[in-house]
């Protein structure tokens, strides 16, 4: 079951919150779904959920909209930024209440409970719990009814570094039982080793989309050299001054640095290549940082 | 339906707010006995005495007067998804709206009838222990008391399902409260006090359940000291009729109002 955005577009009064987005999240894959925040995201994973109206555009699960599903909970799971729970409710007590809405009964309340980690305190009230313990817990709502699309926005939101560890895993299981998993971020390293492709938007507009190792883009190496002035003036692809003895140099791999310095006598001290990282990639493609 | 029903009434019992229902149905109900035992013609100023006619129908009136804290109930029930942000997650399970929205509000209508049928069961059976204790006879047949104390407690859930249907509407709770109460308690009294308005009063929700419940002791009382003619009420079915469809309507636009509306 895929995930489809067709020129999904959403203007709240004169302000264009999502404009013509296309993309796809298939099966069996983790996708990202990146961009700073304001981008767009929230609202687009609201329009897939049919919560907010598109203005234009269609967003569609398995080729329905989602109020259009046989069995919309049992097709789809999100965890939504900004949802949340009645303060006066135990954590079970909420599983149940969905679980019935979903008509799912109790067993299932307790099975996604343990699945994860939200037994641990069951029987607390969800004004007690913790920024993880209320993450797991809107985790576990969305796997009520089994679904085999998972719509996750900003779901690392608040997790502490054991928490996201544990997400990721429990993510990356998910999509290797061949669910479509899309997850939503506006920190990139907190889905860089989950995620196999990634959609970027900025301003509501897709400015990326595909496997996660294109993004990482050219290749660089960092030089250090006393010399470094000249070997700069001797090279015709783009430079950039990291120091006064340190360059990094773009469009070559360090044998061809290597042979250019060596021709010229130019004695080099340090010689790295450099992958650049893909929060970089990142923020050059979403005009945070250059 | 039933499967939303029982989430809906799991939502509700995993929160005091049953709690206080309960409580608040008790307490009024004892409290209009507690009146009864005082007696009517104790009161400042001093009313017709409870084997009179009038006099009952001042202690039905009094609990009649309660009606607001069902109301309240409601439009706290069913605003509590805004306030509490689950509104998303109860969208997400059920996305056809109208479906969740018929659901709580006969939750809520049934939980005010139940609430209606506490209060007036207490009050029933205070104001005849009073009566015993006092040795007095009731100015009205035990039949005629126990058939307005049933239309009161249909009236509480008439009310519980307004309140629940403006709180829908309207979505923030505090907001919502406040116009339910200021509503009730207060702009419906002083609507009254407007010459040209108070021809329309037998038509609004307190008119009609003053004809419902056969208390005019407040339109009487207003008019007497205003120096106009009392207001005529309608009918006790007429009454009934007018409150049922307030009702009907508000649940009507309780139910299409959030059909087009974005969650965000």
């Amino acid at each position: 079951m895929s995930v489809e955005a067709r020129g999904l577009t959403k203007a709240f009064g004169p302000v264009s919150a999502v404009t013509d987005l296309t993309f796809q999240a298939i099966p069996g894959t983790v996708t990202g779904f990146l961009g700073p925040n304001g981008a767009g995201k929230t609202t687009t994973m609201r329009m897939m959920l049919g919560l907010v109206a598109p203005t234009s555009g269609t967003a569609t699960i398995d080729g329905k909209r989602y109020a259009d599903l046989a069995r919309p909970s049992a097709t789809v799971g999100a965890v939504l930024d900004g949802s949340g729970f009645h303060p006066a409710h135990t954590a079970l007590r909420h599983l149940r209440i969905y679980s019935r809405m979903g008509g799912y009964g109790k067993a299932r309340a307790l099975r996604v409970a343990e699945l994860t980690g939200v037994s641990a305190f069951a029987d607390r009230a969800t004004r007690t719990l913790s920024t993880g313990m209320r993450q797991r817990l809107n985790l576990a709502t969305a796997l009520l009814g089994d679904p085999h699309v998972l719509l996750l926005d900003e779901p690392g939101n608040g997790l502490d570094p054991e928490g996201i560890s544990w997400m990721r895993t429990f993510l990356r299981d998910l999509a290797a039982e061949g669910r479509t998993i899309l997850i939503s971020s506006h920190v990139l390293g907190e889905i860089e080793q989950t995620a196999d492709h990634v959609v970027v938007i900025r301003q509501g507009r897709l400015i990326a989309t595909g496997p996660i190792s294109e993004l990482y883009g050219r290749t660089a190496v960092r030089v250090r050299s006393p010399q470094a002035d000249r070997l700069r003036a001797h090279l015709t692809v783009p430079t950039e001054v990291l120091g006064p003895d340190t360059l990094r140099i773009h469009d070559m791999t360090t044998a061809q640095v290597a042979t250019a310095a060596a021709d010229r006598g130019i004695a080099l001290h340090e010689i790295t290549p450099e992958r650049p990282t893909l929060e970089r990639a990142f923020l050059d493609l979403t005009g945070g940082h250059r | 339906m039933i499967a939303l029903i029982a989430a809906e009434w799991s939502r509700l019992t995993g929160t005091r707010l049953w709690l206080w229902g309960l409580l608040a149905a008790l307490g009024s109900g004892a409290f209009t006995g507690l009146l009864a035992l005082i007696g009517p013609e104790n009161f400042t100023p001093p009313m017709p005495g409870l084997d009179t006619a009038e006099g009952v129908h001042v202690m039905l009136g009094l609990l009649g007067f309660t009606m607001f804290i069902p109301a309240l109930l409601g439009t706290a029930a069913v605003t509590t998804e805004h306030r509490h942000r689950t509104i998303t997650t109860t969208a997400l399970f059920a996305p056809r709206r109208w479906t969740w929205l018929v659901a709580k509000l006969l939750t809520y209508t049934g939980s005010g009838l139940a609430y209606g049928l506490i209060a007036c069961t207490v009050a029933a059976g205070a104001l005849f222990s009073a009566s015993a204790l006092k040795g007095v006879a009731l100015g009205l047949p035990t039949s005629t008391v126990l058939a307005l104390l049933a239309r009161i407690a249909l009236a509480m859930a008439v009310y519980t399902l307004l309140g629940a249907a403006v709180g829908a509407i309207l979505r923030n709770q505090a907001a919502a409260l406040v116009t339910v109460g200021a509503y009730l308690y207060m702009i419906e009294t002083v609507l009254m006090l407007i010459p040209g308005v108070k021809a329309v009063y037998p038509y609004l929700p307190g008119g009609a359940t003053a004809a419902l419940t056969g208390f005019t002791y407040l339109a009487d009382a207003i008019a007497g000291q205003t120096g106009t003619s009392a207001t005529t009420l309608l009918s006790a079915p007429l009454g009934a009729a007018v409150l049922l469809a307030y009702a009907l309507i508000a649940t009507a636009i309780a139910v299409a109002a959030p059909l087009r509306r974005d969650i965000t």
